[in-house]
């Protein structure tokens, strides 16, 4: 019971925090049809980012115990940082090849994404050396179920990660720039016709999907606490797992990304549990193949007809 | 026609893909609420001619004036906000949005709140929510489809679709509307209803409706005026009377199927 509980816990917490950097795959593919393969180097951006905010603030404030708005404060300058970041990518990098074959637009994500690792091993930059994030949540046991605690930390994790979700839920359908998403990412042609700013509505979506990938970044940071040079090995891991995330619940669809990144985590956590604890990632692409044999427009994906 | 009521003003376009020369110096003037058909044989150039008013292609040569203002080389976008609007030969709604999304989407062009501000979630940006959700609804009752403002656009019949490819458009505030084949697979009692339809729209919104349509009866009964397109070019200009008696309008219908043929 303990351990199903435990186990539960666990799936909900990284599930959200795949889900909230899968949302940025699935948002770019809905409108521009291709994989940002840079999305992950943002993730990794906002987990450094916060880092450096938050030893900053920790220098100024000189606490002992963090105060309780710290982990917020370095929360919104992580995601404005990387929306800028990712503001600025889509200018530089993307929209000049706007229109260009599928092919160039990838080569060109796998170079935005070289870039950034290696801009981040720059000693000026974060270095090559592993860092740890200072304490920026006053850690609490807030009750206990059987033997399994909760904690504030872990309070403040699937808060954060449900908040934007449910932020970014109300955003895309029932607001204006959420309408003009699903317009362009229907026909961007005929958006611009019925008069949507196609090119904001782009940008925008790069924004926030940084946005959300600095909050994974930060959840992740503040989860584990010791963050890996730029390159390291786990951040593609982790990148590739929100991305099957993405396809697993039908890449394009906002739903189906919160709800992929879910499944993902759950999936890789009771595996852990209650399996091999070393097979993970086999979990994750195992679950991936099914999905792309037995349903390959994803859970919540629509099975595409070619039109003839 | 006087010079001053004129609202939309185009001269020597011409448009080639390749060797094809799908436009040839194509000049047509629109007066101000007038209701203009522009018809001719399949391929003769219709619909290139509304992708060259609308910015979906950029024309090789001449201009386009609304409202005095050339449109040649602004973004699609641009020329909506401009004023002019149309409807798809081929429907092009956003199938997977609501027929309330579809409309309010385009409610957007003319609601003062940016898109950014949503983003804030202003109680500004709530206030103008509502007014499009007001203003698109108001456009479905007239258009018959407020009960089905809820569905997804690509459930409904061909023949709302029709109509509510027409709503859309007029929700963009446009001071010229480019029906292209509106009746296209309608059944006679919604073509009938098509032509009070268009009727009914060019007095309520004050537009300036320039259509292509097939359906010959319905282009000679409701079009003050009719421009005849042949091979990329103007063949015939006038009075449908006038535009049925000219022999070169009438070889050039030759060959075509006779029902069309016998209306020209
Ligand atoms: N994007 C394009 N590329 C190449 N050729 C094109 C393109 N668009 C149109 N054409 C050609 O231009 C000519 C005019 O086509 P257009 O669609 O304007 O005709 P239309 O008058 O609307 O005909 P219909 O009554 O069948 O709709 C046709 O020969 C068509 O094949
Ligand atoms: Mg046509």
């Amino acid at each position: 019971m303990d351990q199903l509980l435990q186990t539960l816990k666990d799936g909900i917490a990284i599930g959200s925090l795949y889900a909230l950097i899968a949302l940025g795959y699935t948002m770019v593919y809905g409108i521009l049809k291709f994989i940002n393969f840079a999305h992950s180097d943002v993730v990794v951006l906002g987990a450094w980012l916060s880092l450096l905010f938050a030893r900053k603030l920790e220098a100024v404030t000189g606490w002992g115990a963090p105060p309780w708005w710290a982990g917020a404060l370095v929360l919104i300058l992580a995601m404005a940082a990387c929306a800028l970041a990712g503001f600025c990518i889509e200018r530089l990098a993307y929209k000049p090849i706007r229109g260009a074959p599928r092919l160039n637009v990838l080569i060109t994500a796998i170079g935005v994404s070289l870039f950034l690792q290696n801009m981040g091993q720059q000693e000026w930059m974060f270095g090559t050396r592993p860092a740890n994030i200072p304490a920026l949540v006053n850690d609490a046991t807030l009750f206990t179920v059987g033997r399994v605690n909760f904690t504030l930390l872990d309070a403040a994790g699937v808060g954060t990660a449900l908040a934007l979700m449910v932020g970014l839920e109300w955003l895309v359908f029932h607001t204006k720039i959420g309408r003009g998403m699903r317009a362009v990412s229907h026909s961007t042609a005929t958006a611009s016709l019925m008069g949507v700013p196609v090119n904001r509505v782009i940008s925008t979506t790069f924004v926030i999907g940084s946005a959300l990938a600095a909050a994974g970044g930060f959840l992740w940071a503040l989860k584990y606490s010791q963050i890996k040079q730029t390159a390291d090995t786990s951040w593609t891991l982790l990148g590739l797992k929100a991305f099957v995330a993405a396809v697993v619940g039908g890449i394009g669809n906002v739903r189906g990304a919160m709800l992929g990144g879910l499944a993902i985590g759950m999936l890789e956590m009771f595996g852990a549990a209650y399996l091999w604890s070393s097979m993970t990632d086999v979990y994750v692409f195992g679950l991936l193949i099914a999905v792309l044999l037995l349903r390959p427009g994803g859970i919540l994906g629509k099975a595409v007809v070619e039109k003839v | 026609m006087s010079g001053s009521d004129v609202i939309l003003d185009v001269r020597g376009v011409s448009k080639s893909f390749g060797g094809l020369k799908a436009v040839q110096d194509f000049s047509l003037s629109l007066s101000q609420g007038g209701l203009k058909g522009l018809i001719g044989p399949n391929g003769a150039g219709k619909t290139t001619v509304f992708n060259l008013l609308t910015g979906v292609y950029r024309p090789d040569a001449g201009t386009v004036r609304l409202g005095g203002a050339n449109l040649v080389g602004l973004r699609p976008c641009a020329i909506a906000e401009a004023g002019m609007a149309r409807t798809f030969q081929n429907i092009r709604l956003f199938g997977q949005l609501s027929v309330l999304d579809n409309v309010r989407l385009a409610c957007h062009l003319r609601s003062s709140g940016t898109m950014t501000g949503a983003v804030l979630g202003s109680v500004f940006a709530r206030g103008q929510e509502r007014a499009m959700t007001e203003r698109a609804r108001e456009l479905l009752r007239l258009f018959d489809l407020a009960d089905r403002e809820d569905e997804e656009a690509r459930n409904l019949p061909y023949g709302d679709q029709r109509r509510l490819e027409i709503a859309r458009a007029l929700a963009t505030g446009p001071a010229v509307l480019l029906l292209d084949e509106p009746a296209a697979g309608m059944n006679p009692q919604e073509k009938v209803e098509l032509r009070q339809l268009i009727r009914r729209v060019r007095q309520e919104f004050k537009v300036t409706i320039l259509l292509i349509e097939h359906d010959m009866g319905l282009v000679m009964d409701v079009c003050e005026r009719i421009a005849v397109l042949d091979y990329g070019q103007v063949i015939a200009e006038g009075t449908p009377a006038e535009v049925q008696s000219n022999p070169r309008v009438v070889e050039a219908y030759l060959g075509e199927a006779p029902a069309e043929a016998g209306h020209a």
